[in-house]
């Protein structure tokens, strides 16, 4: 568990050194800000809801992102090599990948937290409920998108064909929605199961259903555990 | 004591290890030669726990390490071939990051922070990114990050490329010192490397080990290991009738003109490339004690009955370089590409007699 830490910390410090973190924040703000100036006026009711799923579609795009390198970028410098002959398991890469992209996007949620500032300030009524299971809802949706991405990037490829699949593979499991009315009657309640919206729309109303965090969770391990599975049939030892 | 046991390793089809065996007992330096592809960093790579061998064990201390290898690569420290670091860290950052990872406690860690940072000379660049190092810097942090936790074992992929003559003689000094009370493993393709560090050589040709031995020993694999070289001037110096006499002996023409010849003159009995002779010059004054034969007694008594003038004579031993070099292209390559040919003609001699049959199969493929 420290291992993982380790890794994530060294990730997430090395992310705050780079100048091209800096940039995202400001253009996920910039963008973000144009989006709630325009619509907050419009709907005129002091919630986040559409922000929220906003932020969801940045997701899709911000998350591979910033975990297209996380293995794919190792295996390119040959730092992997070194990584994986410490004495550290495999398991503890792949988790320490993920964790420091959660930190990432935690930290983008806080400066997200400008907007809900505005709200606390300027509006009445506030639903404080919704909007923190929103927050909820939002860092484990991006937990779940972040374990795709990282997966994605730990096969043995560029890190721009990494961030493709996992652009690939969160947009499926997002636009699962739009697929719902084309369905038969009998197929809709299984793919809406799979869908990322159903499961984070219901954080958005201020619900915490155990069913959704599971799914989320679910989805984390099993894309975490895809990606230490590559890790390993890439001829590394089995038993770690 | 590490104990390498039938080690194989394939790359789909390409056998880049096979079947190989050798030992490295404790503080020895052994040295890992071969020519490019011949399969030493995937050995070393299997050796670090990297890559899953295709069969064979490997022990440390006759325990196999997968059984636990966890517990194996705590006790291995290793210098990757490329020597792969994070270019966005610092040294002191990535040295404190890879002890995090080894779990070493903190106070260790400074012991041996300020143990790596004197031996590897890392001092002025402590707080500089690795990514902003010179090779050679570059190269020490690698070096530093391997011993960092104080391993038994070493596994070292060509450490000293890319380092200045002076760097050099420093890392070798180190390795030598390190070897005092560890096992060293390090592969190379300089053959002086390998000849000033190493106890003991281990040479690898296309994935098969074809030497294993002490340095001292590995004139013995080849017949004859002396050759002479001379330089004589006369008129019409020729050199047909003592190779009449004694038809054992061959005779190369290196350089001739009007008045003067130089030749290399050996036994045939031991195959040897001119080409390393004028490399070789400091061994100029070596003496083959062991021939009965003695070449240089005939050959001077020859030009001395023709009256020519001796501008140069010298014995020349063969290095490692050239003994390598005759081990690995000469003795190797030769029945390896007739294996080749005459399998290609079985198969074109199959593909004639039935040609339809080939041609399915090339479909199904």
């Amino acid at each position: 568990m420290k291992t993982v830490f380790t890794i994530a910390k060294k990730e997430y410090e090395l992310a705050l050194h780079s100048i091209s973190t800096y940039i995202v924040y400001i253009l996920f703000l910039v963008i973000i800000g144009i989006i709630f100036s325009n619509m907050v006026f419009k709907i005129a009711r002091a919630e986040l809801r559409f922000l929220f799923e906003v932020i969801h579609i940045v997701f899709l795009f911000y998350i591979p992102a910033i975990t297209m390198g996380s293995i794919a970028k190792e295996r390119q410098t040959g730092t992997l090599e070194l990584l994986s002959t410490l004495p550290i398991k495999l398991s503890s890469i792949v988790w320490g990948k993920i964790l420091s992209a959660v930190f990432q996007i935690i930290t983008i949620i806080i400066l997200s937290l400008v907007f809900f500032g505005i709200i606390v300030i300027f509006g009445e009524g506030i639903d404080y409920g919704a909007i923190i299971c929103g927050y909820i809802g939002l860092i484990l949706a991006g937990l779940a998108y972040a374990s795709i991405g990282v997966f994605a990037s730990s096969f043995p490829s560029n890190q721009i064909l990494a961030f493709v699949l996992a652009l690939l593979i969160s947009t499926v499991f997002y636009l699962l929605k739009f697929l719902l009315p084309l369905l038969p009657f009998g197929l809709v309640p299984i793919v809406q199961y799979f869908s990322f919206d159903y499961h984070l729309s219901s954080f958005l109303k201020g619900v915490i259903d155990t069913r959704d965090i599971l799914f989320f969770l679910a989805v984390t391990v099993i894309f975490a555990l895809l990606a230490q599975f590559n890790l390993q049939s890439k001829n590394l030892m089995q038993e770690k | 004591m590490i104990k390498i046991d039938k080690l194989s390793r394939y790359f789909g089809e390409i056998k880049a290890v096979d079947e190989i065996s050798f030992c490295i007992q404790d503080k020895e330096i052994v040295g890992f030669l071969g020519p490019n592809g011949a399969g030493k960093t995937t050995t070393l790579r299997m050796i670090v726990g990297y890559l899953q061998p295709s069969s064979g064990n490997i022990e440390i201390d006759g325990e196999s390490i997968f059984t636990d290898p966890l517990k194996a690569s705590r006790q291995i420290g290793y210098l990757p071939e490329q020597n792969p670091l994070y270019d966005e860290m610092t040294v002191v950052e990535l040295l404190a990051y890879f002890a995090a990872l080894r779990k070493l406690k903190r106070d260790y860690f400074r012991e041996r922070l300020n143990f790596v940072v004197k031996n590897c000379g890392l001092k002025d660049v402590l707080y500089q990114r690795i990514g902003t190092l010179s090779k050679g810097y570059r190269q020490r942090t690698g070096l530093a990050q391997a011993i960092l936790h104080d391993p038994r074992i070493l596994i070292l992929d060509e450490p000293t490329s890319g380092l200045d003559p002076n760097q050099i003689i420093e890392i070798r000094e180190l390795i030598r010192e390190l070897g005092k009370e560890k096992m060293v493993l390090l592969s190379s393709h300089i053959m002086q490397e390998v000849q000033a560090l190493c106890d003991r050589v281990v040479i690898i040709n296309k994935g098969k080990i074809i030497v294993d031995d002490n340095i001292e020993n590995l004139p013995n694999y080849l017949k004859r290991s002396t050759m002479l070289i001379l330089e004589v001037q006369g008129e019409n110096v020729d050199f047909s009738d003592f190779l009449k006499e004694y038809p054992f002996v061959e005779l190369d023409i290196l350089s001739r003109n009007e008045t003067t010849c130089k030749v290399c003159v050996y036994e045939t009995s031991g195959r040897l490339i001119s080409s390393s002779i004028t490399n070789n010059e400091s061994d100029k004054n070596s003496i083959d004690e062991t021939s009965e034969f003695d070449l240089r007694q005939e050959l001077s008594r020859f030009i001395r009955d023709r009256g020519w003038l001796i501008l140069e004579f010298s014995t020349s031993k063969m290095s490692l370089e050239s003994i390598f070099h005759e081990l690995t292209i000469e003795n190797y390559y030769e029945p390896e590409i007739e294996e080749k040919l005459s399998a290609e003609q079985e198969v074109m001699e199959e593909e004639q007699i039935k040609p339809a049959e080939t041609e399915d199969n090339r479909e199904e493929q």
